[in-house]
């Protein structure tokens, strides 16, 4: 039986993600006015709504028991083809200029692709998928810079870069307006949309049901290989829809873009609490990682604080997460072993009572 | 000889005929007969080693047997895959049961079939509704709407029967599910197992507990050395007599001459263990063999393994020649004289890909080791050849890699380990589980060289007749105290005293 | 397995086949790219390229013996290098020589400096894996974050530059054309294979990495053991790093990157077992020489270098995929219910 006291704390470790946002935005906002600002809160979704869509990506794959190291560069993969083929040759493309939307169909299917040769490797192939994505990330990225002869294409149609760099509306404020930036709606609806997919789909709760035990799931009729190969399509899918974000927002295209990202990605799922055992968080949970890492990094910036003690700061943090699910999850299994020795009455004069 | 129940006219659920299963180096299964029927409760007992867990591996469609055919649900197959098995209605219920627990009750019971609205999305509510209408059509009652792994170990146990039925099982194996339970959650577990019975559901049950195998059980099926001794009503026999099918009878004729000293070498002062076994004491003379019996559970295995260090030992005072015993991991056993030899020969007595030579040598490469931790190969190859030869091992060379040896030779092998350490205190978990015949002899004759030499030996085993025949004395262990002593020679030191002493593995539970 | 009476030639071949591919490749080499290839002078090309990544494979391939992995340590071979330019190079205002300490130390402190930072790593890789019992792999990942970030906070995110000639002595040096490093990196090679075959430790880790429960019933320590491995394999990383700034004379903190993938493979294209207990040193060298050879002979073809980047990546994939299919999935049930001795001997 549980005890009062150890519910309160799970419920503290749950949703220990929003008290850290909480405490960031009450922190941040204290030390520094431009901090303050509608604009800059804004600006903050907006900036890393990119990151936030792998995130998303990212979380699937947890949740389902596997990870999608690739996606780093599988964004920079399919913004470049996305640029390359809507840029002028004078720009950096490939000068075929084609319509905005046959462009986003275009990168959505090289993530697809992506996510399709991911999934079968792990699943047919039996291949670690740690393993497996590090070395997708390594050939993806050598892919970028072999398809892009001239580093850089930009310029792109503003049916392009609206979702991510235009305004959805515009509200009057004070002197001037104050822009909505599509991006940061965009972002609030995926995460809305994923969570909506992993509460109330079967597909969903399949995800984390093979997360969780995939023999268990298996033995109730779940197909996990199938599973897992759909949450690896939806990861390409995301590694797309980030190209264009980032593509739009930047309004142009390098190969070095997304480089690194797969730290601050893994990360926010993890504080978020997205489990790296498999089977648990929530997409919610894992909006409240990237909002608290991108409140860290727009206050931190705000602030002047030195890029590199930023970087050293959300690795720490990143390490302090992935040991608080460990407690968490391993501290589980404690208990059956407390019960067993709890229920015996053998050797009861002894005194120190030692639980291994 | 399989009893058929007299009033039965319906058919079984389950009929194993003839099954035999052998692996590389030994033979799990021979002729094994098992029938269950309907709405029974069938027990299968045996100790360690028998085949129970082979046999249930055959039913499940895990592995193949070599001969024999399964006939269950009116179709009878010579070999099985664990779908078809599954398709059949058996299911298995594991001691730590395989489940989703991140996630709550209901999912589990509803996998992969939750109920949805109208727009096709997962109606919670209704998916809590469903799963309780389920157990409630089972009896059961359980917060639907907690996480698994957030109850109690009787409540996924039973939750695991439960999702088994759910899934059209018509036969369950229970392995050892009391394992951790206390006297309520048993009562409520048995309960709900046998409310289950009038539904025709059967269950295989696997516990080392007898007498919960006679509280819960129609007909139990013992088991030893991979052959079915027997099957019985449990209301024709009683736990002596279960107990006496379990235990071995042993190689006969083999008697040894007592080496037994004057001196005291080996020292036990209430040693106690919570949970396990408490204020043993003992005494153990230089050269003197003494035996160890008891069922599973009486704590033997675990002080075995306590002394040596592969576990926690608990308090209380240990002594070899006088000096206090501090050790408490292998090497440090090791080098203050104690070595012990494991019952799970795979798991803790050899490493299986590697060499017979290393396998030897792996506690005493410190005395080898010459300059930054170099071997001495020369000298290395002369004490395996020694024991080798000694211990008169069956392999083609020094190299070869223990897994490839029979199960005799294997056994050596951990024997020329344990006997390069040259220990003062040999502990032996039976040392003759998984030998056959010829070789058994042979390792009684190097326990024999070895109490001549002045190791004090224990021997824990459930080999009656073996016991008698190679110990001084024979200590029965029963609940995790020391309750009976037979010497050798005495008038009372027989097989069928020392089976009676054997209480039938009850666990305090209150 | 086979029975070894006379010599048998399947197994050998089977062992050793790693060679054969090597044989196979550098024939396809010489004669697709003719002289270039062959010159001694080349050879000295592709052994220096093997030399860095060879020390860090010898380091990963203690580490996979046991068992594990050490995805950390080209985070250490970057941290150490930046730790020695930061104490080292002279302060100038040119980017290069910002960040340093100024305090100009002298390399022969500098150097044992780095290689003792390296080892102290693996000590707090192999405490962190085996006390807290968390998963290898994603320990070592997340290692090798915060090292790089580290690496980063104290260079400043720029390159270091101007090692002094003493502490590039192992790096730059030649003797009579033959770089130092790659002696070292092959007298290396012999000297731990030796060790690994004939010393104490050498069993252990083998011991550990096949049978971990066995093999502390029979006397080891395992949590000792695995922790004096990732103990090794970050000083030899140090070592490593010691080695390439010799030759590059410049730092940066992402040095090394993708590295670490590279020594796996190397590892697992030599016949080094992912599930631990099984492999040698040698074989990592094999497959080091395969990667190097074929980077080499790719580059004088005058492919273009990020499609050398992507067949190292496919490579790697290939070799992995190769090892997995070793190990077919076996189903946990198996694992689980299964306690019949025999059955784990035949798994």
């Amino acid at each position: 039986m549980k005890t009062k006291s150890s519910n309160f704390f799970a419920i503290i470790l749950d949703n220990l993600i929003w008290l850290l946002v909480l405490a960031a935005l009450v922190i941040f906002s204290s030390l520094s006015p431009a901090f303050r600002t509608p604009n800059n809160l804004l600006a903050t979704l907006y900036r890393s709504a990119y990151l936030g869509i792998l995130v998303i990506g990212q979380a699937f794959a947890m949740m389902s028991g596997n990870f999608d190291l690739s996606s780093e560069s599988g964004l920079a993969l399919t913004a470049m083809v996305g640029g390359l083929f809507l840029a002028t040759t004078q720009n950096g493309g490939l000068g075929y200029e084609v319509a905005p939307g046959v462009a986003i169909l275009i990168m959505i299917a090289v993530g697809l692709l992506i996510g399709l040769v991911n999934g079968f490797l792990i699943t047919k192939m039996r291949m670690n998928n740690l393993i497996v994505t590090i070395a997708m990330q390594m050939i993806l990225r050598g892919l970028v810079y072999i398809i892009s002869p001239g580093a850089t294409a930009s310029f792109f149609p503003k049916g392009f870069t609206w979702l991510g760099g235009g305004n959805l509306f515009k509200i009057p404020m004070g002197k001037g307006f104050l822009g909505i930036p599509a991006a940061a709606i965009f972002i609030i609806l995926a995460f809305i949309a994923a969570h909506i997919i992993i509460k109330y789909t079967q597909f969903g709760r399949n995800i984390m049901a093979v997360g969780s035990n995939p023999v268990a799931a298996k033995d109730a009729g779940i197909e996990t290989d199938k599973v897992i190969r759909r949450v690896y399509l939806i990861s390409g899918f995301c590694m797309a829809i980030g190209g264009l974000l980032i593509a739009g927002r930047l309004d142009s295209a390098t190969p070095r873009v997304g480089a690194g990202l797969i730290f601050p990605v893994q990360a926010a799922a993890v504080i978020g609490g997205v489990s790296l055992f498999g089977g648990r968080g929530t997409m919610i949970g894992a909006f409240g990682g990237l909002l608290l890492w991108s409140i860290l990094d727009s206050g931190l910036s705000i602030m002047q604080v030195s890029p590199f003690w930023i970087e050293a700061s959300r690795g720490l943090l990143l390490l302090f997460a992935i040991g608080l699910d460990a407690i968490k999850v391993k501290g589980m299994h404690r208990k059956a072993l407390e019960e067993t020795l709890a229920t015996s009455q053998i050797g009861l004069q002894d005194t120190n009572v030692v639980i291994e | 000889m399989n009893t058929q129940d007299t009033n039965s006219t319906q058919s079984p659920i389950l009929v194993m005929t003839n099954v035999s299963k052998a692996f590389p180096g030994v033979q799990a299964l021979r002729s094994v007969n098992l029938c269950v029927l309907p709405g029974e409760i069938h027990g299968l007992v045996g100790k360690n080693g028998a085949g129970k867990s082979t046999l249930m591996a055959v039913l499940m469609g895990i592995t193949d047997p070599n001969e024999g055919q399964i006939e269950i649900g009116g179709k009878t197959f010579s070999t099985m895959n664990s779908r078809e098995a599954i398709d059949a209605g058996i299911a298995y219920v594991p001691q730590h049961v395989a489940m989703m627990d991140s996630l709550t009750v209901a999912e589990n019971i509803l996998a992969g079939e939750l109920p949805k609205n109208k727009l096709g999305f997962i109606n919670w509510k209704k998916v809590n509704q469903e799963a309780e209408e389920r157990l409630k059509q089972l009896n059961l009652q359980l917060d639907v709407t907690k996480k698994v792994e957030g109850l109690g170990v009787a409540e996924q146990t039973m939750l695991a029967i439960s999702k088994a039925l759910f899934g059209n099982a018509r036969l369950i194996i229970l392995d050892e599910p009391t394992a951790s339970l206390s006297r309520a959650d048993i009562n409520r577990l048995f309960n709900f197992v046998k409310s289950l019975k009038d539904k025709g559901v059967a269950f295989v049950y696997i516990s080392h507990h007898l007498e919960e195998v006679f509280e819960i059980c129609d007909r139990v099926t013992v088991m030893r050395d991979g052959r079915v001794v027997d099957t019985c009503e449990v209301k024709d026999i009683d736990v002596p007599q279960l107990i006496m099918m379990m235990v071995g009878e042993g190689v006969e004729d083999y008697t040894r001459d007592s080496t037994c000293t004057d001196e005291i070498v080996f020292v036990l002062n209430k040693l106690t263990r919570r949970g396990y076994y408490e204020d043993i004491s003992l005494e153990i003379k230089k050269g003197e063999v003494i035996g160890i019996t008891g069922l599973q559970g009486c704590g033997a295995e675990q002080l075995g393994k306590g002394l040596f260090g592969l576990e926690y030992r608990g308090i209380g005072e240990i002594k070899i020649n006088g000096k206090e015993f501090t050790a408490k991991k292998p090497i440090d056993s090791f080098n203050e004289g104690l070595a012990y030899l494991p019952q799970d020969r795979y798991r803790f007595g050899l490493v299986g890909v590697r060499p017979v030579k290393e396998n030897v040598t792996y506690p005493i490469l410190k005395r080898l080791t010459r300059l930054i931790n170099l071997i001495n190969r020369n000298e290395e190859k002369i004490i395996v050849d020694e024991y080798i030869k000694g211990l008169e091992i069956i392999t083609p060379n020094q190299e070869q890699p223990v897994r490839l040896l029979s199960g005799g030779n294997q056994q050596k092998v951990v024997f020329a380990k344990l006997a390069s350490t040259k220990p003062n205190v040999l502990i032996l978990h039976e040392p003759t589980q998984g030998v056959d015949v010829r070789a058994k002899m042979d390792i009684f004759r190097i326990i024999d060289e070895l109490a001549k030499q002045g190791v004090a030996t224990v021997v824990i085993s459930t080999e009656i007749r073996e016991l008698i025949g190679i110990c001084d004395r024979i200590l029965v262990m029963n609940n995790g105290r020391l309750t009976h002593e037979y010497k050798k020679g005495a008038k009372d030191t027989t097989p069928k005293n020392i089976l009676a002493a054997i209480e039938g593995g009850k666990q305090n539970h209150e | 397995m086979n029975n070894r009476k006379s010599f048998d030639w399947t197994k050998f071949l089977l062992d050793n086949f790693i060679w054969i591919i090597i044989a196979g490749v550098y024939l396809y080499f010489a004669s697709n790219v003719g002289g270039k290839f062959i010159t001694p002078s080349n050879q000295v090309n592709i052994l220096s390229h093997a030399a860095v990544l060879g020390v860090l494979a010898i380091g990963q391939t203690i580490v996979l013996l046991t068992g594990n992995f050490d995805l950390s340590a080209e985070g250490t071979l970057s941290l150490t290098t930046i730790f020695a330019m930061w104490l080292m190079v002279e302060p100038r205002t040119d980017a290069g020589g910002a960040m340093a300490s100024g305090w100009m130390v002298n390399p022969l402190i500098v150097i044992p400096s780095m290689l003792v930072l390296g080892a102290l790593v693996g000590l707090l890789i192999g405490t962190l894996i085996t006390r807290l019992k968390m998963n290898n792999f994603i320990v070592t990942l997340a290692m090798q974050l915060v090292l790089r970030g580290i690496a980063m906070l104290i260079s400043g995110g720029q390159i270091m530059t101007g090692s002094p000639a003493l502490y590039n002595w192992l790096g730059g040096t030649r003797i009579k054309g033959f770089p130092v490093a790659v002696g070292v990196m092959l007298l290396m090679f012999l000297t731990v294979n030796y060790l690994l075959n004939q010393s104490k430790f050498g069993r252990e880790l083998r011991a550990v990495g096949a049978n971990r429960d066995a093999a502390q019933a029979s006397g080891f320590d395992a949590k000792k053991t695995i922790t004096r491995a990732y103990i090794l394999s970050g000083f030899l990383a140090a070592f490593a790093g010691w080695m390439l700034l010799g030759r590059l004379e410049t730092s940066i903190s992402t040095l090394g990157q993708g590295m670490t993938l590279e020594t796996v493979a190397a590892s697992v294209i030599g016949g080094v077992s992912l599930k631990g207990g099984l492999g040698s040193v040698g074989g990592a060298f094999a497959g080091v020489m395969l990667l190097s050879i074929i980077d080499n002979g790719l580059n004088l073809m005058e492919v273009d270098p990020f499609w050398v980047q992507g067949i190292r990546g496919m490579i790697i994939l290939l070799a992995l995929l190769i090892e997995a299919q070793k190990f077919r999935y076996k189903p946990k049930i198996v694992r689980d219910v299964i306690e019949n001795p025999a059955e784990k001997a035949k798994a």
